[in-house]
């Protein structure tokens, strides 16, 4: 399963595309997505910055700090940009960049991370 | 100056927006069957024409002191309805919706038809970015202390305090970033007081603890007392 949260529904809707080979899920919100982990844990999460309510930074901060949620790897997803700040300590395992990203990078990173999470899952 | 520079680089972040949104989607055309890139180009089209309008509400702003949009009674409802019949796709597709209620007694405004039509958009646009998931906003037309006054609620993040004095001297100066609201400088805002105060009409907002309500209010044309 991969979290998608961005709240432009058109963007949404790109990247859930990429990761058409994947179950997804998408929220517009932080706050929504954080209601949803429990019941259905992400093998990846690609994450906007710039969201209504509290924003990504938030969530990072709030995925950090439980055990289980800590592990999930996070791509952000943002025209921010963020290229020179380490946010690994976040979970953050790769940024990319609205404005000259390619759907085949967001493939790339549902297929290393979204299938390691299978793996991990099967064992 | 500086402030100038700041203006152009608020609207410039709003506007690259839709170029990124229409970029992404143009590469997930090669992702699609020929059945879904068709709705791929609808978006295309829809996300390049709400582009092209925000340039086109911007280049106005450059020509309002040429004088170049006459001040005429408008029939209020129709330029409503107009943006309404517009903009209903765009609210069902990201699971919103909007309403249109009035209770005046049809009467036309002096106005300009063309600036108020963009007011209107960019008031029922805000609330369509800013209102949460599934709920309703509300465009109204009603008769207010002797002047016409078309709102727009939405149920959102607050408005943030400083737009909303902005807004309750009835003038935004110049595009805000409004954090709060985040994926927007207050273009829309900006567009619509700037539109409004040509025309003589008056903005305002009242901020609800669930929500905004964004208006403008428009002098009575004493024509429509003929016929009202």
């Amino acid at each position: 399963m991969i979290y998608i949260i961005e709240d432009d529904k058109i963007m949404a809707e790109c990247i859930a595309k990429a990761c058409k080979d994947y179950e997804t899920k998408i929220f517009s919100n932080a706050i929504e997505a954080m209601a949803n982990i429990d019941q259905n844990m992400p093998g990846l999460i690609f994450l906007d910055i710039l969201l209504s309510g509290p924003d990504g930074f938030t969530f990072l901060n709030e995925l950090a700090s439980y055990s289980d949620t800590a592990k999930i790897p996070v791509v952000i997803i943002s025209s921010l940009n963020l290229k020179d700040q380490d946010l690994s300590e976040y979970g953050v395992v790769g940024k990319l960049n609205k404005d000259t990203m390619y759907p085949k990078e967001i493939t790339a990173y549902a297929k290393r991370f979204a299938d390691q999470s299978l793996h991990s899952s099967s064992h | 100056m500086e402030s100038e520079v700041s203006s152009i680089l608020i609207a410039a972040h709003e506007l690259k927006a839709p170029m990124s949104l229409i970029r992404q989607l143009a590469l997930s055309l090669d992702l699609e069957n020929q059945d879904a890139n068709s709705h791929v180009r609808s978006q295309i089209i829809d996300v390049s024409e709400r582009a092209i309008k925000q340039v086109n509400d911007l280049t106005k702003i450059a020509h309002l002191e040429d004088g170049l949009f006459k001040m005429e009674p408008v029939s209020v409802r129709g330029v409503c309805d107009d943006v309404v019949a517009e903009l209903k796709h765009l609210f069902r597709f990201n699971n919103r919706e909007l309403n249109i209620r009035y209770t005046n007694q049809s009467r036309l405004v002096i106005a300009n038809s063309d600036l108020l039509h963009s007011v209107v958009y960019n008031f029922c646009l805000n609330a369509m970015h800013y209102s949460d998931q599934e709920t309703l906003s509300e465009l109204t037309v009603q008769d207010h202390n002797g002047r016409v006054r078309v709102g727009v609620r939405d149920f959102g993040p607050a408005l943030p305090m400083d737009v909303w004095r902005e807004m309750k001297r009835g003038w935004i100066e110049k595009p805000v970033s409004i954090a709060m609201r985040p994926g927007s400088s207050g273009l829309g805002l900006y567009i619509a007081s700037t539109f409004s105060r040509y025309m003589n009409a008056e903005v305002g907002a009242v901020r609800h603890r669930d929500g905004t309500s964004f208006f403008v209010e428009l002098p009575i044309s004493k024509q429509a007392s003929l016929f009202g």
